[in-house]
């Protein structure tokens, strides 16, 4: 009930490494397409290894929370429930939507997921490139309500591995749709490339998790579109290709704020990334402004 | 530990096969057209006055108003940053070489002589 008996995302990773490969293959003899640049692979598979040490550095403290929230829970759910799965499927599924939506729309919490956006590449290794500081973050803490309700804190974990490796195959160029009701209910590679889009018409949007239909309720939710391809990376992407970098550099500007002008310290914390107090750096609202203008200029 | 070795080789080898038969996107040498539409993907909202290529064709700065609009290879895509003007034309190139000082990174222009700022940026 409180140790998951397996990890789908350790029981993944045979799968991961070989789905690059033909990844690669494929990309190689033009048969889909498949861009891959080797320091830019190297940095999101370095990223994917680090995340998993950050993990076990974390792991206890998490664990630790979610097991004292577990004692304090309302019901007891049973894991072998079908409905319960049903249940922690489409509530865990819901919780990750938020969870991503401020990680893109919140400052602290963009600094800890930024890193898994600063490729300017889209392919599997991509999935791979994963937060180091999600446990200081604490977006981990979203989680706990599902514990507190009842949910087992091994059934959360392992539907959180799920969604976890659900969500590796949609980061790909070389499926361009799936059928028009997969599209309509699932998160998926077309979704997803809108989502790691930096076009200003693509920011902040498809924030699902497996299902894309939380992006449609809460109106998130835009389509790729063929007239414009998705051009990945950051707004502002890298300009080296240091690991370290990627995994602070946010983290330290946000530092360099708050030092800089301490009484705007909430704003540069909590506004969304790119928040200034004079307005002169640009958010996600401000360059769709501006994309909107110039559409309506013609 | 020993995990996490193993994890390190498979890593290594896993960007050791990208090198091999990864196929990285073409970014040929800029020329005039290219530098445009780039400027125009990079720095919508601007209206560069002048644009300069460097001598290898792997980045420009164009000028527009008081801003130096600056654009470098990184692997095979284009990083953009922009400039107060000043930062820029006070530059000395040195040995056919320009480094310029953004945040985090310098990028490093071929010019073709130590002449700066060029005569399509003065």
């Amino acid at each position: 009930m409180l140790k998951a008996p397996f990890d789908p995302v350790q029981l993944a990773i045979p799968f991961f490494v070989l789905a690059i490969i033909l990844e690669i293959l494929l990309g190689r003899f033009g048969k889909a397409k498949a861009n891959y640049e080797p320091r830019d692979t190297a940095m999101s598979l370095s990223m994917g290894l680090g995340s998993t040490v950050a993990g076990v550095l974390f792991g206890g403290v998490v664990f630790a929370t979610t097991v004292w929230v577990w004692n304090h829970r309302i019901f007891t759910i049973p894991m072998t429930a079908v409905w319960a799965w049903v249940a922690v499927f489409l509530l865990e599924d819901l919780t990750y939507y938020w969870f991503h939506r401020i990680a893109h729309e919140r400052r602290i919490w963009w600094a800890s997921h930024v890193n898994h956006h600063t490729s300017t590449h889209y392919n599997l290794s991509t999935a791979l490139r994963q937060t180091w500081t999600g446990g200081v973050a604490g977006t981990w803490l979203l989680w706990l309500p599902l514990s507190f309700v009842g949910f087992p804190p091994a059934m959360v974990a392992i539907q959180k591995g799920i969604s976890l490796v659900y969500q590796f195959w949609i980061h790909t160029e070389a499926i361009k749709r799936m059928p028009r009701w997969f599209e309509a209910v699932f998160n998926t590679p077309s979704h997803h490339r809108v989502h790691h889009a930096r076009n200003a018409r693509y920011l902040d949007a498809n924030y699902a998790g497996i299902l894309i239909i939380w992006d449609r309720m809460f109106g998130t939710f835009i389509p790729e579109v063929d007239e414009e391809p998705c051009r990945y990376g950051t707004v502002k992407n890298l300009g080296n290709f240091n690991l370290f970098h990627n995994v602070f550099h946010e983290w330290i500007g946000i530092a360099k704020d708050v030092a800089g002008s301490p009484r705007h310290a909430l704003g540069y914390i909590f506004g969304p990334p790119g928040w200034s107090p004079d307005g002169s750096r640009d958010t996600s609202d401000t360059l769709k402004a501006k994309w909107r203008a110039r559409v309506e200029e013609g | 530990m020993i995990q996490l070795g193993g994890s390190l080789v498979a890593v290594a080898l896993l960007v050791a096969f990208t090198a091999w038969l990864g196929v990285a996107r073409p970014t040929p040498p800029l020329d005039a057209d290219a530098a445009k539409a780039l400027l125009a993907v990079e720095f919508p909202d601007h209206r560069p006055d002048a644009i300069w290529i460097a001598a290898d064709g792997a980045g420009m700065i164009a000028r527009a108003g008081t801003l130096a609009l600056v654009l470098w290879r990184r692997g095979d895509g284009y990083v953009a940053r922009d400039l107060p003007w000043s930062a820029v034309a006070d530059l000395k190139p040195a040995k056919g070489r320009l480094a310029v000082r953004v945040p985090d990174a310098r990028p490093v222009f071929a010019v073709a002589d130590d002449a700066w700022p060029p005569r399509e940026l003065a």
